[in-house]
């Protein structure tokens, strides 16, 4: 087998050495902490020529990186969980600056309670911040993004911030093989960075983020990035086929997995979409023509390629692998709005929320979600939000509750 | 409904006196709204605040677009093109200007196409406190009194609205005599409810996408704030007695502006064209050598460019 076996973190770290960054500010969490270890010790041994600058808080990190490629540098950083929320106002402010830096995010499912397993709710959180977003399934796919990111964030068509997204443990601490790109082949993918509005010299001086009051320049800047975004799905196109053609891997916004004769098809992103396949596999083992549909890229949504690959379907599931209380799932809403104006949208859209905090999803469970899908898609309605959470693990969770009870007695 | 739109200087009263307003019609059992709108700028910036008062459910929001009422407090502002005092008027919206001319001579002056009064607030305020003060009262009455609301509505909102700034009792009854003379001194011009004029057709615009370089909040050309003049914010300008400074530099390290330079003699340099006469320099000279002039009509008085 080609590569070298290596977690999805050193797959990140590989990602930003390979993208020759200039500038590393960093803090720790966990799952992430790898990533910025492994850099820092590049930086210290002279393996990569970069600056690395340990923060003092999420919220310095993203700062300065920001502050960073505003002068021009090509800026690295990554984080998890609470720390993506303690950077939170510097996202929306750093996009607005339309900075080309790159931020790995390792998901991590939100306190409280805590927990360090992933699920969706940290990275989703940031999906309106104007950073453009690609999740990875693969250690592989971690590094590639990576390199795409940057290729993707730095063209002038596009120049937002781009956030790359893996899962905590599932891939974060998992070894696997990955291919380790040429660096001479990476150069030719990835031109050095000459951003037209960005930069820094004392003679030249310049303001970013400027206060803009009544609302008629606000619209007008905060609708570019909109436009900035929608440009990186021509812009990804291209990217997509240079990587091609130099590395022999290919990444579209949305992959498609046995979808030509499927009749009901599961959404799902991220890791488990690994496990996702192998259902797949199993349901149509069984004579279920099922078939899964990965999304890579969220922001921007790729409503045309979503659309694509579910319209003419019986049913579709989303899994959606967050919780936003009081409503459900999060993407199941956004694929729900997508396919609505086709004529021949799904009859059926269900909507299943499941691996919370890093809650395994069992075979057994992807043998309920297609079953499910299957019934609504014949009834043409659909259903949801359905909590993937098995009677065994609730025995699980009482034994939990008593052991947690002051008065054991009372149970 | 008749829309009232007050424009001031920050510090200078004109949202306060909005609220004088709303409160003075509320108490007549009309139905009313206001609302103040001001930037990140400090005093001496200009401020306009807006209320609405009706019969009927009110059902606007924000700023006035077409004032059938404007209050203006401070006529340096008319000629100030960031403040916008005169948007939205028609023929027939009446202006207030508290300003020492007559009514047709500051309609001239200021080129004013609305129906102008005038009454001199400052003049007013000055005799009755004897130093300048906020012309929250004095503003609210007249703007009652244009628009005929009773003066015990005036005095009940008056009292109400700067108890709740938290001023002594000595100062309210001040602002009530003041008010009860402005009450009655302003020249009545009264304040028709506009005709529903049709909304102005609007086109969409869909914008496409530019560079960073354009599309981007970013301000590339250098030095670019010397040209948007403050010195028209003042009402008190700093003014140096050289015999006394001792050349400390402290006035220069406190003005938060930036607008103090220092000769060679150490000896402060006032940009008399960007000061907002904040008087910070002032209150932080040791030994007196900066002391604050009013600012008066005639050569010195700063103007524009």
């Amino acid at each position: 087998m080609a590569g070298e076996m290596m977690t999805g973190n050193l797959a990140a770290a590989w990602g930003a050495r390979l993208a020759g960054v200039d500038y590393i500010p960093a803090f720790p969490i966990t799952p992430q902490t790898e990533i910025v270890e492994a850099l820092a010790e590049w930086c210290d041994c002279g393996a990569m020529p970069a600056r690395f600058v340990m923060m003092d808080s999420e919220h310095s990190m993203m700062t300065a990186a920001g502050a960073g490629a505003a002068a021009g540098a090509r800026v690295f950083t990554a984080t998890s969980s609470q720390g993506l929320l303690y950077a939170f106002e510097v996202l929306y402010s750093v996009a607005g600056w339309r900075v080309p830096l790159v931020l790995v995010n390792v998901s991590r499912a939100l306190a409280a309670p805590i927990t360090l397993e992933p699920d969706h709710n940290d990275v989703l959180a940031a999906r309106d911040a104007g950073f453009l977003q690609i999740h990875a399934e693969t250690c592989q796919e971690v590094l590639d993004s990576i390199l795409m990111a940057y290729r993707i964030a730095e063209d002038e068509r596009v120049m937002l911030p781009v956030l790359v997204n893996l899962d905590g443990f599932y891939l974060s601490f998992t070894r696997e093989p990955v291919i380790v790109p040429d660096p001479e082949k990476v150069a030719a993918f990835l031109p050095p960075l000459r951003p037209a509005h960005l930069g820094f010299k004392a003679s030249a001086p310049h303001a970013l983020g400027v206060a803009v009051l009544g609302g008629t320049p606000y619209t007008y800047f905060r609708h570019q990035m909109h436009l900035a975004a929608m440009n990186a799905l021509q812009v990804h196109r291209e990217a997509a086929a240079d990587f091609e053609r130099l590395f022999g891997r290919r990444y579209d916004v949305v992959e498609g997995y046995r979808l030509d004769d499927a009749d009901d098809v599961l959404v799902m992103s991220n890791a488990f979409a690994t496990k996702g396949r192998a259902a797949v596999d199993a349901a149509r083992a069984k004579g279920r023509r099922v078939g899964l549909l990965r999304l890579r890229v969220i922001r921007p949504w790729p409503a045309e390629a979503i659309v694509t690959a579910l319209r003419g379907r019986r049913a579709v599931g989303v899994l959606d692998q967050n919780l936003a209380p009081g409503l459900g799932g999060i993407l199941v809403q956004e694929i729900a709005a997508t396919l609505y104006h086709d004529p021949a949208r799904p009859k059926a859209i269900c909507s299943f929320i499941g691996g919370l905090g890093g809650k395994n999803i069992h075979e057994g469970e992807f043998d309920a979600i297609f079953a499910r899908m299957e019934q609504a898609g014949k009834a043409g309605r659909g259903e949801g939000p359905v909590l993937l959470y098995t009677e065994a693990e609730h025995r699980e969770m009482e034994q939990l509750q008593i052991l947690a009870s002051e008065s054991r007695a009372d149970r | 409904m008749r829309s009232i739109r007050f424009h001031g200087r920050g510090g200078q009263g004109a949202k306060t006196a909005s609220r004088i307003v709303g409160t003075a019609a509320f108490l007549e059992g009309l139905t009313a709204q206001d609302s103040p709108l001001y930037g990140a700028e400090r005093r001496g910036a200009p401020v306009s605040a807006s209320t609405r008062i009706s019969r009927e459910p009110i059902r606007e929001r924000g700023l006035i677009t077409r004032p059938d009422l404007i209050v203006i407090a401070d006529e340096s502002l008319i000629g100030d093109p960031t403040a916008r005092v005169l948007d939205g008027l028609s023929e027939r919206t009446v202006v207030f200007v508290n300003a020492a001319l007559p009514s047709e001579q500051a309609r001239d002056q200021f080129r004013i196409p609305g129906r102008v009064t005038t009454l001199d607030l400052t003049d007013m305020t000055l005799r009755q406190f004897g130093k300048p003060v906020a012309l929250s009262a004095p503003l609210g009455a007249v703007a009652c009194r244009l628009l005929g609301l009773k003066a015990e509505s005036l005095k009940a909102a008056i009292t109400g609205e700067l108890a709740d700034l938290g001023l002594p009792e000595t100062v309210i009854e001040g602002n009530l005599a003041l008010a009860a003379s402005c009450y009655d001194a302003v020249p009545v011009v009264p304040v028709e409810e506009m005709a529903g004029t049709p909304p102005a057709p609007v086109s969409l615009w869909t914008p496409v996408y530019e560079p960073p370089t354009l599309g981007s909040a970013r301000i590339s050309a250098s030095a670019n704030s010397p040209l948007r003049e403050t010195g028209g914010w003042r009402t008190f300008r700093p003014v140096l007695v050289p015999d006394k400074c001792n050349g400390c530099w402290l006035c220069f390290v406190y003005c938060p502006d930036g607008v103090i330079s220092m000769t060679k003699d150490d000896l402060p340099l006032i940009d008399y064209d960007h000061c907002k006469g904040c008087q910070i320099c002032v209150q932080e000279c040791p030994t007196k050598a900066l002391v604050a002039e009013r600012e008066q009509e005639g050569a010195g008085t700063w103007r524009a460019k």
